[in-house]
C-alpha cells in the first residue's frame, strides 16, 4: 500500500504503536508507552522527510536517524520493519534476546543505528558530531534528526549539545523532543510547559517549534521547516504517553512496562488491529541549500 | 607524512610532541582534532595551525568533545580529541558508551599526576588510567619520551577502539633516536646489564625517575634493569616475564596515579595470567595531593627515584 496522504500516515503510525505493543509483549519487557507517544512523529518523518536507502545503509547521502531516548528501541525497530529491513518474525522472535541484534536500546550492531543510545542525554550530542561531518568535512546535504525524550532534558549534555550546534550553525540537524510529560517515578520536571522548553531552546541559540505532536499535519510543517532551517531546529512535541491505547495513555505507573497479553489484546484492537504497511520512503539526495559554512 | 625527528638528550615534553605528531598525521585528509579550550596547554593547536577547517573547538564541554568525536567517526573520520586527562573523567559515560558503539576515538589527557605541580589535585588525573583501561576494546598508552610519543600518536590512528594516550607537563630528555619504534603492545628495555639483580618499571616521568634511581643503585653497586612500559594495554606481559625472571623475580612499579587500576595493577594481572610469581615493590600515589613544585609531590607521594632505589634495596636485602 502506498503511504502517501495523512490519513495513510496515520495508518503507518497506528502499525507502528501495534507492532511496539506486539514486540515487547512478546519479549516480557520494554518500553511501549515511550514508544507509542513519539509513533505520530516518526511515520510522518520516515514516510515524508527522512531521506534514506535503507537497502545501502552505508551510502554517504543517507540522512542519519538517532534515537536519543534509545529506550523507545521498539518504535526504532517497528520502524524498521516498516522500511522492510527486518521482518515481523525477527521482531517478534528477536526483540531483548539473547544473541539477537534488536537488543533493549540500539547499538551499531545495527547497521542503520550510528550510535548506542540508552544512556540518555548522549544521542543528540552524538548527532552534533555527525552533523559537524555533514557540514563542515563531508559537505553533504544530509540531514540528522535526533529523538530525544524530554526526561533527557534534565541532562546538562543536552545543553552542550544544543550549545554546540547553534555555535556551528547546524542547520543540517533536528532534533524531536518528545514531550509525553512522564519519566520513569513520575512527571518530568517541566511537564507540558512548552514555552519554558521553548524559552531555554532559543536562549542556547536554536530554533523551536512547539507543536502537537499528535497532529500529522503540524508534524509534517515542522518537520519540513526544519530541513529548510538556518540554524539548528528543535521540535518541541506535545504528546501523550502510551498514545492511542486509554488504559495506559497519559498514566503514571506504565514506563518501561510491556503490556501483559490481554492489554496487548485490547490495545490492538483499540489501534485498529494488526497491519502489514510497508513504506519506501525518500531517496537521498539534495535539498535547498543551507546558508554557507562558517 | 612524517614524524618530528628530536635530539636525543633534548628536554621536550610529551604534550608537546602530541600536537606536533598529531599536526603531522593531519597529512591524512581523514584526521579531525577536537579541542576542550586547552589547545595551547594539550598543544593540539599544533594541529590547528596546520589545519584549521578540520580542528573543532569544543570549548569546555568535554561531554560534547568526545560526543563529537563519536558523531564523526560515525562519517569515517579518525578524530583525536585533547583536554586534561583530569577532565576526560567527566566524559566518561560517554567514553564507556562509545566502546558499546564500537566507536573508533583518540584521546590525549594531558597534565597526568601530581608532576603537573603547583596546579594541584584539581588539575591531577591521578584515575585516568584504571577509568580508560577498564573500558571494553581499549588502548591505553603512556610514552615517556618525544620520540615515543610522536610514534605512538601515528600508531592511535590505525587502531580502532577507544585509543587513550596520556602525555606529561614537564619536559624531559629525549631517550629515543627519532628512528626507533614503538608498537602497541610493546615495551622497551632501557637499560640492561647480564648482572641484573631487580627490575625498576616506569611510563611518563615516573620512568625518568626510574633511571635516575638505576643510576643511584649503580653507585652502590647494584645493576638494575630498567623498564619503559609505554603499552598499558595491550601489555608487553612477555618483556615483563622476562625482566622479571633475569632480576631473580624482585620488580619495583613507580607510577603517577593512584595504586587502584594503573601501572601496578596492569604488571600484575599480565603476570598474574602467566602464571609468574614475583615480589613487587608497587609505588604510587597514597595521599591526596596538595600544591607544590614537581619535585617535592613527587617525594611527597613516594615516586620519586630515591624512594625507587631506597625500594629496590629493600627487595634485595628482604
Amino acid at each position: 500500500m502506498a503511504v502517501q496522504t495523512l490519513d495513510d500516515i496515520h495508518e503507518m503510525a497506528q502499525q507502528l504503536r501495534v507492532d511496539s505493543i506486539r514486540c515487547s509483549t512478546a519479549a516480557g519487557s520494554g518500553h511501549p508507552t515511550s514508544s507509542m507517544s513519539a509513533a505520530d512523529v516518526m511515520a510522518v518523518l520516515l514516510t515524508r522527510h527522512l531521506r534514506c536507502d535503507w537497502q545501502r545503509p552505508d551510502d554517504p547521502a543517507n540522512d542519519h536517524l538517532i534515537f536519543s531516548k534509545g529506550h523507545a528501541s521498539p518504535l526504532l525497530y517497528s520502524m524498521f520493519k516498516a522500511v522492510g529491513v527486518i521482518s515481523d518474525e525477527e521482531l517478534m522472535t528477536g526483540y531483548r534476546q539473547f544473541g539477537s541484534r534488536l537488543e533493549g536500546h540500539p547499538t551499531p550492531v545495527l547497521p542503520w543505528v550510528d550510535v548506542a543510545t540508552g544512556s540518555l542525554g548522549q544521542g543528540l550530542p552524538d548527532g552534533v558530531g555527525v552533523a559537524l561531518a555533514g557540514r563542515y568535512l563531508d559537505e553533504l546535504p544530509y540531514h540528522v534528526w535526533v529523538l530525544c525524550g524530554d526526561s533527557e532534558m534534565a541532562e546538562g549534555s543536552m545543553w552542550e549539545a544544543f550549545d554546540k550546534a547553534a555555535y556551528y550553525r547546524l542547520n543540517n540537524l533536528t532534533a524531536i523532543v518528545d514531550i509525553n510529560r512522564l519519566g520513569q517515578r513520575g512527571p518530568t520536571e517541566l511537564g507540558w510547559d512548552l514555552d519554558t522548553y521553548a524559552k531555554r531552546i532559543e536562549a542556547f541559540g536554536c530554533h523551536a517549534i512547539p507543536i502537537d505532536g499528535h497532529d500529522l499535519g503540524e508534524i509534517d510543517k515542522a518537520l519540513g521547516h526544519a530541513a529548510e532551517a538556518d540554524r539548528p531546529t528543535v521540535i518541541l512535541a506535545r504528546t501523550r504517553k502510551g498514545r492511542g491505547f486509554d488504559e495506559v495513555e497519559d498514566r503514571e505507573g506504565w514506563h518501561g512496562r510491556p503490556l501483559p497479553a490481554d492489554m496487548a489484546e485490547r490495545a490492538i484492537i483499540e489501534l485498529g488491529g494488526q497491519r502489514e504497511i510497508t513504506v519506501i520512503g525518500l531517496q537521498p539526495g539534495p535539498r535547498a541549500p543551507g546558508p554557507t559554512a562558517r | 607524512m612524517s614524524l618530528p625527528r628530536y635530539e636525543l638528550g633534548a628536554k621536550v615534553a610529551t604534550r608537546l610532541a602530541f600536537g606536533q605528531a598529531l599536526a603531522a598525521l593531519g597529512a591524512r585528509g581523514d584526521v579531525v582534532a577536537l579541542d576542550g579550550e586547552v589547545g595551547n596547554s594539550t598543544h593540539a593547536e599544533e594541529f590547528l595551525a596546520k589545519y584549521p577547517e578540520r580542528y573543532f573547538e569544543m570549548f569546555i564541554a568535554e561531554q560534547q568533545m568526545v560526543a563529537a568525536a563519536v558523531g564523526l567517526q560515525v562519517r569515517g573520520y579518525v578524530p583525536f580529541a585533547a583536554t586534561f586527562a583530569a577532565f576526560l573523567s567527566r566524559a566518561y559515560d560517554f567514553i564507556r558508551m562509545s566502546a558499546i558503539s564500537a566507536a573508533n576515538i583518540r584521546l590525549s589527557g594531558s597534565h597526568a599526576g601530581v608532576e603537573i605541580g603547583a596546579d594541584g589535585p584539581s588539575q591531577m588525573a591521578l584515575e585516568d588510567i584504571a577509568m580508560m583501561r577498564a573500558v571494553h576494546g581499549s588502548t591505553v598508552l603512556y610514552p615517556s619520551d618525544a620520540t615515543s610519543a610522536a610514534y605512538l600518536v601515528q600508531e592511535m590512528a590505525g587502531r580502532s577502539g577507544v585509543v587513550y594516550i596520556r602525555t606529561t607537563r614537564g619536559a624531559y630528555p629525549v631517550l629515543y633516536p627519532p628512528d626507533e619504534t614503538f608498537p602497541v603492545g610493546g615495551a622497551k628495555v632501557v637499560r640492561s646489564s647480564p648482572g641484573d639483580q631487580v627490575t625498576l618499571i616506569g611510563a611518563g616521568v615516573t620512568l625518568h625517575n626510574c633511571l635516575a634511581a638505576a643510576d643511584e643503585l649503580a653507585g652502590d653497586g647494584i645493576s638494575a634493569r630498567v623498564v619503559d612500559l609505554y603499552s598499558l594495554k595491550p601489555i608487553d606481559t612477555k618483556t615483563l616475564v622476562e625482566a622479571a625472571s633475569a632480576t631473580g623475580n624482585r620488580l619495583v612499579v613507580a607510577e603517577d596515579h593512584y595504586p587502584q587500576g594503573g601501572i601496578g595493577g596492569a604488571v600484575l594481572e599480565a603476570l598474574s595470567e602467566s602464571g609468574h610469581h614475583v615480589r613487587l615493590a608497587h609505588l604510587a600515589v597514597q595521599g591526596l595531593p596538595g600544591s607544590g613544585t614537581p619535585a617535592e609531590l613527587m617525594e611527597a607521594a613516594g615516586i620519586s627515584a630515591g624512594q625507587i632505589a631506597r625500594a629496590a634495596r629493600d627487595l634485595l636485602s628482604g
